[in-house]
């Protein structure tokens, strides 16, 4: 079986390369965006992604985790009422003003107080044992290694939050915040550094571990509709990870700017896709001509191009996904907050796709002129 | 004028009957044929001759059904193409018919048994019968031997028998070929155009070829030759380099 598509590929790369680097590009440029909105913008619910609570409850409307307000401590007595529910664990979030050794001027902070008993949910994936142990000496702060430089202290130092001092006991990965930085402490020094303490006293979260966690949206709609607690409402953990991410990509304009660039990033990559597709066709119409001529039909000859367009988007997919990996690598590698997860990532091979199956139709169109008529002198 | 025609006994397997075409240029109509009628037969390579720009191409066009008369009927082996829609004119060409043109049209990325073996496969043939037709096509033009090589590599006489093989490879009722000694020298003409006779004689294929070409003349069993969209003249040369040319 000989394949017009892949032999003309292979014999006249030069011809497809502009194809195949517009395709290549554009898939770098997608997963790289989509990896860097998935890194920055999921810092807004590393509180819910770094813990394993299974639902949270918060003030009611709460758009996104550092928006939370005190609630009624008694909800806890609620949650011990469902039979599904197990433990359940207060988490307070408030902000600071943070005045570091080597005059760093004030830096706004969010403080985290956490429970600092073995096995406790908040922060489990970021935190050893040990680590959240060191979080009971009174005053004991944890911060990213990232941050240390903003924040102008190494471990073992001194600082001001809203004028109380603290120390920095240890750094964990995976606290990089959205607008601030994260500080982790225990609920106790948590409360004393709180400027204005709730009128409530309760804390700014709940969150709680089911027997099961695939139970978590029945938990949450059974925890609607009871009063007698004060304001509050409960979301599944997903459920609110995603409403903080939401949040902050739409509330900074950050998710039109996403959109914006990947609509042109596909349309300049079909572009040149098509356009290098058009002029292979092009090149070769005569020959397309002469096998019309022999009774190969335009239908069989369109299969021809979009056979050529699948190989270019293949080879592009593979070189990208190839650099994609590297350059994740290296950027986590220096900190940079990118992450990848498996449906985003096929959503943008999709869309190249899509693109590669455009350009194709498109460069398709330019059979029409392969007339065997015109080969007559 | 009667065509003296020693196959009175044979139906003609191209037959036009009163054509007309025309193309408009702007506000100019050209007729381009003019009333035209003619019959050609199997086993014997018919040369359409005369001055440049005289209607030969189009004739050919016609008759190949590649376009569509402005009156008139066209039938090949017994069919009426004006009855045909693109799509069975398509499967009509892929079935019967084989073409030749002046430019070689090859693609560049295939060797010479891939030009041939690739019109082969939307015949539906097994591959097995492919590769056998292919070579057998390439042997007949004398390309067996070059056979892995691309068109980059061989020689204009060359890359025309290689064509020439991919028309007959599908072993048409009806070769069709369009000046294609043209951009030849006249060695290698010569080599295309006993080819294309040797081809009608051997397989009984119906070869119709156009050259405004007058040393072709000589190699031809009929020649029709043209002038404004009619025809002027139709005569059995003899053949000198053919001794067992049938007398005419
Ligand atoms: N598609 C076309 N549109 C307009 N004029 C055409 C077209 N094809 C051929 N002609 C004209 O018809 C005449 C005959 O053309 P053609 O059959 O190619 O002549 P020949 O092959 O004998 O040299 C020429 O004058 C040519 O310009
Ligand atoms: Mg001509």
């Amino acid at each position: 079986m000989v394949s017009l598509a892949r032999k003309t590929l292979l014999y006249e790369w030069r011809r497809f390369l502009p194809a195949i680097l517009a395709v290549g590009f554009a898939t770098l440029l997608q997963l790289l965006q989509a990896a860097l909105v998935l890194g920055i913008f999921g810092g807004a619910a590393v509180y819910v992604t770094g813990s394993d609570a299974d639902i949270w409850i918060g003030y009611p409307g709460t758009q996104s985790v550092d928006q939370g307000r005190p609630i009624d401590a008694d909800v806890a007595s609620l949650l011990h009422m469902d039979r599904h529910v197990g433990r359940v664990e207060p988490f307070d979030l408030l902000d600071g003003d943070w005045r570091g050794g080597h005059g760093t001027g004030g830096i706004s902070v969010f403080v985290s107080g956490i429970r600092t008993r073995p096995g406790s949910m908040m922060f489990s994936q970021v935190l050893t044992p040990r680590l959240r142990a060191r979080l009971a000496y009174p005053e004991s702060v944890i911060v990213d290694p990232a941050d240390l430089e903003k924040l102008g202290v190494r471990v073992g130092d001194t600082a001001s939050i809203n004028g109380h001092l603290v120390r920095v006991v240890g750094t964990a990965h995976g606290l990089r915040a959205l607008g601030g930085v994260n500080v982790l402490t225990s609920l106790e020094t948590a409360r004393t550094l709180d400027p204005s303490p709730a009128d409530t006293g309760g804390p700014t979260y709940l969150v709680a571990r089911l027997d099961n966690p695939s139970n978590a949206a029945a938990v949450v709609a059974r925890l609607r509709g009871h009063d007698g607690f004060g304001p509050y409402q409960a979301w599944t953990a997903s459920q609110f990870a995603r409403r903080s991410v939401l949040f902050w990509l739409f509330d900074t304009g950050a998710g039109a700017g996403v959109l914006f660039l990947a609509a042109i990033v596909f349309a300049v990559g079909a572009i040149i896709t098509s356009q290098a597709l058009m002029a292979a066709v092009v090149a070769s119409i005569n020959e397309y001509a002469t096998l019309n001529a022999l009774g190969v039909g335009k239908r069989s000859l369109r299969g021809v191009v979009l056979e050529q367009a699948f190989w270019v988007g293949a080879c592009g997919l593979v070189g990208a996904g190839i650099l994609t990996a590297v350059m994740v690598s290296v950027a986590r590698s220096q900190s940079v907050p990118v992450v990848m997860n498996a449906p985003v990532m096929l959503a943008c091979l999709a869309l190249i796709m899509v693109l590669v199956g455009i350009s194709g139709l498109f460069a398709m169109r330019s059979i029409r002129r392969a007339d065997p008529a015109t080969l007559l002198r | 004028m009667t065509p003296p025609d020693v196959h009175t006994s044979s139906a003609p397997t191209l037959v036009a009957e009163d054509i007309g075409k025309s193309f408009a240029s702007g506000r100019l109509t050209t007729r381009v044929i003019d009333h035209l009628s003619v019959r050609i037969h199997a086993g014997e390579l018919t040369l359409i001759s005369g001055p440049s720009g005289c209607g030969k191409s189009t004739l050919l066009s016609i008759l190949s059904g590649l376009q569509t008369v402005d009156h008139g009927h066209v039938y090949a082996l017994s069919e009426h193409l004006g009855d045909m829609d693109a799509r069975r004119l398509e499967t009509f060409r892929l079935l019967h018919t084989g073409f030749v043109f002046q430019g070689f049209n090859l693609f560049p990325a295939l060797t010479a048994r891939e030009q041939v073996q690739l019109p082969l496969q939307y015949l539906g043939l097994r591959q097995a019968e492919i590769d056998a037709r292919a070579d057998q096509s390439l042997e007949e033009v004398g390309m067996a031997s070059r056979r892995h090589l691309r068109p980059a590599e061989l020689s204009g006489g060359e890359k025309q028998r290689v064509a020439i093989a991919r028309a007959l490879a599908k072993a048409p009722a009806l070769l069709f070929a369009d000046e294609p000694t043209s951009a030849l020298d006249a060695a290698n003409g010569q080599v295309v155009i006993d080819l294309l006779h040797r081809i009608a004689r051997r397989h009984g294929t119906t070869v119709l070829c156009v050259s405004h070409d007058p040393r072709l003349i000589g190699h031809a069993d009929r020649v029709v030759t043209m002038e404004d969209g009619r025809i002027l003249d139709d005569t059995r040369p003899p053949l000198p380099d053919q001794t067992k040319a049938p007398s005419c």
